[in-house]
C-alpha cells in the first residue's frame, strides 16, 4: 500500500512503511507467530475417528504479543495427530475445503466429555486463540473487537493460514470468542451470542431451527435438510435413599470402655462425607433429521428414557474429609513443632525443685565417681523421677494431656507383658523370642526394610500408631509429649529392673529399621546382658564359686550408679556366662591332670620372655570341643572357648566409628593403627582360647579361628611313614604381625573375667539420654516412616476389598517413591508431603468407589453377569470423565439410574410442586410438570447442534458447511455459530 | 570462596558441614539429566564416612566393599588396584580396612572408598554392619579353593540381607594365575554368577589380570543402575504433576555432592 505512493524510486533502500502503526505491527507479529508455528498453508489430516477428541492427546503452545502496550497471549491448541502418509496426494486436490471447515460437519466427536470449549462448540481439531494476557483484562468496546477481528482477518489472508483464529472478547468468564477461518474461496465466520437470560422462543428445538435458518439466509427452496444432535443433561444431587454410611468416629466412645488395644494398633480409613456429590446423566440423540421429532413450547418428543445414548459422569467432592489423610497430615504437622517435651508439659513450674535435687545428686556422684563422667546418669534419673512425680501432682490440679484411662490402655497395648511384669521377667523374654521367630517372608512384612521403618509387629511401629492416634484425638502435641515421657520412663524402669522390652527382635540393632527402633533394640541388648550378668551373680553366689565374692562387689557397683568406668573392674564384672559356666565347673575334675602345661604356652608363641602369665592349671570358659581336633602339643581335645559377643551397633554409632577409622587415612601406619583399634575382639578371643585350652599355641588358635592359615602337607618322614605336617601360612609367619603380637600379649583369661568389649551400662545410659532429649518433632520424624508404612498397608488392605486396578498401580508407585525418599537420613518435607498427598488421593478414590458401589447397589445385584457389568461400569466411572451406559435407559445400569432419579423426584418434587409451578415462569418447566410427577427433573443443560450444507451467500455460490451449537442452562444461554460463505461467487 | 546464592537453605547447610570443598553448588544445579545417576549415587553415599578431612577434591564418592572367605586374596586385590603393588603375604586383615582411589567418569572425579574386610567367620557380624552403606560389592573366591567357592552363595545371602536393595555385586574368582592348582572351573564360576545375577570376572592380583577392569566395571554398573532407577522413578513420582517434578528431581542430589 505504502509503496505505491512513491513514484521515483531512486532510493536504493526501501523503507517498509507497512509496519508503521501499532496496528500493523500487531498484525505482522501475529503473522510471525503463525509462521513460527508452521501453521501456514494447507492443513491436512485424516478424517476424524469416533471419540478421538477424548482418547487423543491435546497439546498447546503459546506466545505473547502486544498491541501497543496491551499484552495478548496467543495460544495454539491442537489434537496430536500422526502425520498422514498421504500428504502429497492431498495437496494435489486444489480448492478443497479447509479441514476445519470440513470438521464442522463431522458427527464423530459431538459432545466430547473433556475438551476446550471451542472444541465442544465448533468441533475443531486445531485452532489459535488470541486473548488478553492478564486475567482481568478484557476487550470490551465494539470498535476494539472489530479491530481485532480485522487484524486476524488480514493476518490470515496475508499468510494463507487455514487454521481458525479466534479472539476472546468481553470478560474472560463469559468465554466469548469470535473468529474466522479462511480457505481458497471460502471464509467461515465464528460468531457467538451469550445471554444471562434465555429468550423464551429459544428454549426449544423449533425456535433454534428458526434462528439457524434465518441466520443462514438461504434463498433455496426447499431448504436442504438440517441435521440435529441433541443432548439433555440431568443432574442428580439427592442421594436420599443412600445416606453416606461412615460417620466420623466418636471420640468419647473410643475413650470409653470399648477401647481395645486393637484400636490403637490401627489407622482409620474412609471418608466422613460422601465423596461423590453429583451424578450427571446425559441423554443424547446423536443424529436426528428435521421433522422427525417435535419439540416446541407446548410439546416435546424428547423423552430421556427413549434417548438412544446415555452417558454418565460423576462429580467428585473436592477434597472430601478422609480419616487416614487427616491422621497423616496432622502427624506430619508435628514434625514442624519446635517445643521440647519439657516446654510442652510445662516443666518450668517446678524447675527450682529439680535443680535442688540435681545439686544433691551431683554431690553424690562426685563422691562415688572419682573420674569425670560424661553423662550424669544419676541426676538424669532423679530429674526424670521428680518430673514424673511433679506431673502426677500437676495432674491433680489441672487436666493432664492424657487421662489415666487412655494412658493405661495404651501402655498395656504397647507393653502387653506389663500385667505379669512383677511375677518375673520371664514372660517378656518369651514374648520377645516369639517375635524373633523367622518373620513371614511376605512382601508386606518386609516393607519395613524398604521404608526404613520397623516391622509391623514391633513396639516401634505400635508406638508410632499410638502417637498418631493421640495426636489426633487425645490432646495433640501435648498428648504426644506426655505419652513419650511415660514411654521413656518405662524404658528406664525396664533397664533398671532387668525387664526386657517386648516387641523387638532379639539380636543386634537391625540397620534396616529406623534409628529409633535401633536404639530400642540396643537398649534391649544392654538389658539382656545386664540381666544375664545379674542372674549369673546370683547363681554364682549361691554356688559359692570363686567368682562369688567378686560378683558381690560388682553387683554393688552396679546398683550404686552404673559406673561406666569399668577399667578397674576387669575380672570382676564379667559374669554373663555363668549359665554355661556352671556346666563346666563340673568338668573341672576331668581336666585336673593338665598340670604344668602352662609352661608350654610360649613354645610356639614367639618371644618367650613375654610369657609372664601365671601357670594356668584349670581350663576355663569352654564352650565345646572343636570336632575331633586336638591341641598340637599336649594332644588334648581342642576346645572352642566361650567368647564375648562383639558390641552391637546402631547406625549412628557405626557411622561414627567408620568415620574415625576413615580419618586415619590410607597410609601403612593408618592401616596399622586401624587394625590395632579393632584388635580388642581378636585379643579377647585369644585370651578366652588360651583360658579354655591350657598349653595351646598360636597354631591351635589359627586352626580354629582362621583354618586356612594353617597349611597341612603330607610328608614322608625318615622312617618312610606318611605324616601330616602342618605349619602357619606365610602371612601368619610375618614377624611381629598383628596376630602374633596379640597372641603374645594375650593372657589366659576366660571371657567372663575379661574387660567388657561392650559396656552395656554406658550404652544403655546413652540410649536413655538420647530418648529423653527427643522433642515431639524429632519423634514424629523418627516415626514418620512407620506411619507411612502403616498407611500404605492400610490402603493396600482396603484396596484388596475393592480391587481397583488404577489404585493398585498408584500404590506401587507410592511404595517405590517412598522407599527412595525415606532411605535418606533427612528426607525433604516437600517429598514427604507428596507421599502423603498420594496416599490421600488413593484413599479418596477408594472411598468414591465404595460410595458408587453402594449407590448402584453392586453388592445387592443377584445376577452374576449383571453384577460384573455393574462393577465394570462403576470402575469406569472412577477412571473416565464420562461413561456411556450400555443399553441406555433400558440396560441394567440405565434402569438403576432411572430409579435413582425417580426416587429423588418422588421425595423432592411432591410437596413443593405447586409452589414451583407458580414461581416458574418458563414454559420448559411448565411443560415437564404437566403430567403427573415426571421421572426426571427438568434438564439442567440442553445442547443442540444444527448442521447443514447450503450455498451462501448467493444461490449460485458453492454449498458450504453451516453449523450452530446452542447450550441452555439455568442462567446461561449461548449460541455459537459457524457460517461459511463463498468468497468467489457472491 | 565466592558462592552464588542458593535457592535452598539446606544446600548451604550441607556445604558448610563439608568444609574445605572447592566446588560451588551452582555447578550441581546445572547438571544435566544424564548425569543424575551419578548425583544420586553420591547422595546415597552421604550416609557414611564422607567427612574425611583429607582429599575433598572429588565430585562423587562411591563406597565399595570387598568380601569373601579368608585368604582368597581380598587385600592383595585391593593393593594391586590402589597402589599397583603385590606382596605374596599380607597380614591377615583384622576387622575392616580401607583404601581410596580416584577415577574419572564423564569428566567427573569419582572417589572410590574401598573397604577391605576380614574373611574369618568370627568377623561376620562386625563386617556385615558395614554392608548397609555400600553401593557396590566385590564378592571374591579363590579358584584354587573349593570351599571359598562354595561359600559364595552364603555371602550373597548376606549381601541380600544386610545391604541396600540396589547395591551392585561383582563375582570375582581370584588367583587365576595359579592354573595348576585350579579346582573351580571358569564355567562353574560363570554359571554361579549368572544364577545369582552378578557379573563375573576371573582375576589375578599377582599377575594384575582384570583387577582394574573389575573395579571399573563395578563403577559403571553402579552409575547405570542409579540413573536407570531414577528414570523409571520419574513417572512414578507424581503421576499428574510431572512437569515441575522433573526439574525437582534434579534438586535433591546436589545437597550431597562434594561441594
Amino acid at each position: 500500500m505504502a509503496a505505491d505512493s512513491e513514484p521515483e524510486s531512486e532510493v536504493f533502500e526501501i523503507t517498509d512503511f507497512t509496519t508503521a502503526s501499532e496496528w500493523e505491527r500487531f498484525i505482522s507479529k501475529v503473522e510471525e507467530v503463525l509462521n513460527d508455528w508452521k501453521l501456514i498453508g494447507i492443513s491436512s489430516g485424516k478424517p476424524l475417528e469416533k471419540g478421538v477428541y477424548t482418547t487423543g492427546a491435546w497439546e498447546e503452545k503459546s506466545d505473547e504479543i502486544s498491541f501497543a502496550d496491551f499484552k495478548f497471549s496467543i495460544t495454539h491448541h491442537y489434537l496430536v495427530q500422526e502425520p498422514s502418509d498421504k500428504d502429497g496426494k492431498e495437496e494435489l486436490v486444489e480448492d478443497a475445503l479447509p479441514l476445519p471447515v470440513q470438521d464442522l460437519l463431522c458427527m464423530n466427536n459431538d459432545f466430547p466429555p473433556r475438551a476446550h470449549c471451542l472444541v465442544r462448540w465448533y468441533g475443531l481439531r486445531e485452532f489459535v486463540v488470541i486473548a488478553p494476557a492478564a486475567n482481568n483484562d478484557a476487550v470490551l468496546s465494539e470498535s476494539k473487537c472489530n479491530l481485532l477481528l480485522s487484524s486476524i482477518s488480514i493476518a490470515l489472508g496475508n499468510t494463507g493460514c487455514q487454521v481458525p483464529l479466534f479472539v476472546q472478547i468481553h470478560h474472560k468468564w463469559r468465554r466469548m470468542y469470535v473468529g474466522e477461518c479462511q480457505g481458497p474461496g471460502v471464509r467461515t465466520d465464528f460468531e457467538m451470542v451469550h445471554l444471562r437470560k434465555v429468550p423464551n422462543q429459544y428454549t426449544h428445538l423449533s425456535g433454534l431451527l428458526d434462528i439457524f435458518k434465518s441466520k443462514i439466509g438461504c434463498p433455496l427452496t426447499p431448504l436442504p435438510p438440517v441435521s440435529m444432535a441433541i443432548r439433555l443433561t440431568y443432574v442428580l444431587q439427592d442421594w436420599q435413599q443412600y445416606f453416606w454410611p461412615q460417620q466420623p468416629p466418636d471420640i468419647d466412645a473410643l475413650v470409653g470402655g470399648e477401647v481395645g488395644g486393637l484400636e490403637f494398633g490401627k489407622l482409620p480409613f474412609g471418608a466422613c462425607e460422601d465423596p461423590i456429590s453429583e451424578l450427571h446423566l446425559a441423554t443424547t440423540w446423536p443424529h436426528l433429521t428435521e421433522g422427525i421429532i417435535v419439540d416446541n413450547d407446548v410439546y416435546s418428543d424428547l423423552d430421556p428414557l427413549q434417548a438412544p445414548q446415555w452417558s454418565v459422569r460423576v462429580r467428585k467432592a473436592d477434597n472430601p474429609q478422609c480419616l487416614l489423610g487427616d491422621f497423616l497430615t496432622e502427624f506430619f504437622k508435628l514434625c514442624r513443632r519446635k517445643e521440647s517435651t519439657d516446654e510442652i508439659l510445662g516443666r518450668s513450674a517446678f524447675e527450682e525443685e529439680g535443680k535442688e535435687v540435681a545439686d544433691i545428686t551431683h554431690a553424690l556422684s562426685k563422691l562415688t565417681e572419682p573420674a569425670p563422667v560424661p553423662i550424669h546418669k544419676l541426676s538424669v534419673t532423679n530429674m526424670v523421677h521428680s518430673a514424673k512425680k511433679k506431673i502426677r501432682k500437676r495432674r491433680g490440679v489441672d487436666e493432664s494431656p492424657l487421662n489415666n484411662e487412655v494412658l493405661n490402655t495404651i501402655l498395656l497395648f504397647l507393653f502387653p507383658d506389663a500385667a505379669d511384669k512383677l511375677a518375673d521377667g520371664f514372660e517378656s523374654r518369651t514374648s520377645t523370642s516369639a517375635g524373633n521367630n523367622p518373620p513371614p517372608e511376605n512382601e508386606d512384612y518386609n516393607l519395613f526394610s524398604q521404608f526404613k521403618s520397623a516391622p509391623s509387629d514391633s513396639l516401634t511401629y505400635k508406638l508410632a500408631l499410638c502417637l498418631c492416634m493421640i495426636n489426633f484425638y487425645h490432646g495433640g502435641v501435648k498428648g504426644v509429649a506426655h505419652l513419650w515421657q511415660e514411654f521413656v520412663l518405662e524404658m528406664r524402669y525396664r533397664w533398671e529392673n532387668n525387664y526386657l522390652i517386648p516387641g523387638l527382635a532379639n539380636g543386634p540393632p537391625d540397620l534396616r529399621c529406623c534409628l529409633l527402633h535401633q536404639k530400642l533394640q540396643m537398649l534391649n541388648c544392654c538389658i539382656e546382658r545386664k540381666k544375664a550378668r545379674d542372674e549369673g551373680k546370683r547363681g554364682s553366689m549361691s554356688d559359692c564359686s570363686p567368682g562369688g565374692t567378686s560378683g558381690d562387689t560388682g553387683k554393688g557397683a552396679d546398683h550404686s550408679g552404673e559406673n561406666p568406668d569399668k577399667d578397674k573392674e576387669v575380672g570382676k564384672s564379667w559374669e554373663s556366662w555363668s549359665d554355661s559356666e556352671e556346666e563346666f565347673f563340673e568338668c573341672l575334675s576331668d581336666t585336673e591332670d593338665l598340670k604344668g602345661n602352662g609352661q608350654e604356652n610360649g613354645k610356639k608363641g614367639g618371644a618367650k620372655e613375654g610369657n609372664k602369665e601365671p601357670v594356668n592349671l584349670k581350663p576355663e570358659g569352654r564352650l565345646h570341643p572343636h570336632g575331633k581336633l586336638t591341641l598340637l602339643h599336649p594332644g588334648e581335645p581342642l576346645y572352642i572357648p566361650i567368647t564375648q559377643e562383639p558390641a552391637p551397633m546402631t547406625e549412628d554409632l557405626l557411622e561414627e566409628q567408620s568415620e574415625v577409622l576413615a580419618k586415619l587415612g590410607t597410609s601403612a601406619e593408618g592401616a596399622h593403627l586401624r587394625a590395632r583399634m579393632q584388635s580388642a575382639c581378636l585379643l579377647s578371643d585369644m585370651e578366652s582360647f588360651k583360658a579354655a585350652n591350657p598349653g595351646c599355641c598360636l597354631e591351635d588358635f589359627v586352626r580354629w579361628y582362621s583354618p586356612r592359615d594353617y597349611i597341612e602337607e603330607e610328608v614322608v618322614d625318615e622312617k618312610g611313614n606318611v605324616v601330616i605336617k602342618g605349619e602357619l601360612s606365610a602371612r601368619m609367619k610375618i614377624p611381629s604381625n598383628m596376630w602374633v603380637e596379640a597372641w603374645e600379649t594375650a593372657k589366659p583369661v576366660p571371657a567372663r573375667r575379661q574387660k567388657r568389649l561392650f559396656d552395656d551400662t554406658r550404652e544403655a545410659e546413652k540410649v536413655l539420654h538420647y530418648l529423653a532429649v527427643q522433642k515431639p518433632a524429632d519423634l514424629a520424624r523418627h516415626l514418620l516412616p512407620c506411619i507411612i508404612h502403616a498407611a500404605v498397608l492400610k490402603v493396600k488392605e482396603e484396596e484388596a476389598l475393592e480391587d481397583i486396578s488404577s489404585v493398585k498401580k498408584i500404590i506401587k508407585q507410592i511404595i517405590s517413591h517412598s522407599s527412595k525418599v525415606l532411605r535418606f537420613p533427612n528426607p525433604e518435607d516437600k517429598k514427604l508431603e507428596e507421599i502423603i498427598a498420594q496416599i490421600m488421593s488413593v484413599e479418596a478414590i477408594i472411598a468414591r468407589a465404595r460410595s458408587l458401589k453402594a449407590k448402584f447397589g453392586v453388592e445387592k445385584c443377584e445376577n452374576e453377569e449383571e453384577k460384573e457389568d455393574l462393577q465394570r461400569f462403576v470402575n469406569c466411572l472412577l477412571e473416565q470423565p464420562e461413561v456411556s451406559v450400555i443399553g441406555a435407559g433400558r440396560g441394567p445400569a440405565g434402569s438403576i439410574i432411572h430409579k435413582l432419579f425417580v426416587n429423588a423426584q418422588r421425595v423432592s418434587a411432591v410437596p413443593p410442586l405447586d409452589e414451583e409451578l407458580r414461581r416458574s415462569g418458563s414454559s420448559e418447566e411448565r411443560r415437564l410438570n404437566m403430567g403427573a410427577v415426571s421421572d426426571f427433573p427438568p434438564p439442567t443443560g440442553r445442547e443442540v447442534i444444527l448442521r447443514t450444507t447450503v450455498p451462501r451467500p448467493a444461490p449460485y455460490s458453492k454449498p458450504l458447511p453451516q453449523r450452530m451449537y446452542s447450550v441452555l442452562t439455568k442462567e446461561d444461554f449461548r449460541l455459537a455459530g459457524a457460517f461459511s460463505a463463498d468468497t468467489t461467487f457472491f | 570462596m565466592p558462592r552464588p546464592a542458593s535457592p535452598r537453605g539446606d544446600v548451604i547447610r550441607v556445604c558448610n558441614r563439608r568444609g574445605g570443598a572447592r566446588r560451588c553448588c551452582s555447578c550441581c544445579r546445572r547438571r544435566r539429566r544424564r548425569e543424575r545417576g551419578l548425583e544420586m549415587a553420591s547422595a546415597t553415599d552421604s550416609r557414611y564416612g564422607q567427612k574425611e578431612s583429607s582429599d575433598q577434591n572429588f565430585d562423587y564418592m562411591f563406597k565399595i566393599l570387598i568380601i569373601g572367605n579368608s585368604s582368597v586374596g581380598k587385600t592383595s586385590f585391593l593393593f594391586r588396584y590402589a597402589d599397583d603393588s603385590f606382596t605374596p603375604a599380607f597380614v591377615s586383615t583384622v576387622g575392616i580396612d580401607f583404601k581410596v582411589k580416584t577415577i574419572y567418569r564423564n569428566d567427573k572425579r569419582i572417589k572410590l572408598q574401598i573397604w577391605d574386610t576380614a574373611g574369618q567367620e568370627r568377623y561376620r557380624t562386625i563386617t556385615t554392619a558395614y554392608y548397609r552403606g555400600a553401593m557396590g560389592f566385590i564378592l571374591m573366591y579363590d579358584i584354587t579353593n573349593e570351599e571359598s567357592f562354595n561359600a559364595v552363595q552364603d555371602w550373597s545371602t548376606q549381601i541380600k540381607t544386610y545391604s541396600w536393595d540396589n547395591a551392585q555385586v561383582l563375582l570375582v574368582g581370584n588367583k587365576c594365575d595359579m592354573e595348576d592348582e585350579r579346582v573351580v572351573s571358569s564355567e562353574k564360576g560363570r554359571q554361579l554368577a549368572e544364577h545369582l545375577g552378578f557379573e563375573f570376572f576371573e582375576a589375578s592380583a599377582k599377575d594384575n589380570i582384570n583387577v582394574k577392569q573389575t573395579f571399573e566395571r563395578l563403577v559403571d554398573i553402579i552409575c547405570e543402575k542409579m540413573s536407570e532407577s531414577l528414570d523409571t522413578a520419574d513417572p512414578a513420582v507424581t503421576g499428574a504433576k510431572q512437569g515441575p517434578q522433573l526439574t525437582d528431581q534434579q534438586a535433591p542430589p546436589h545437597q550431597d555432592c562434594a561441594c
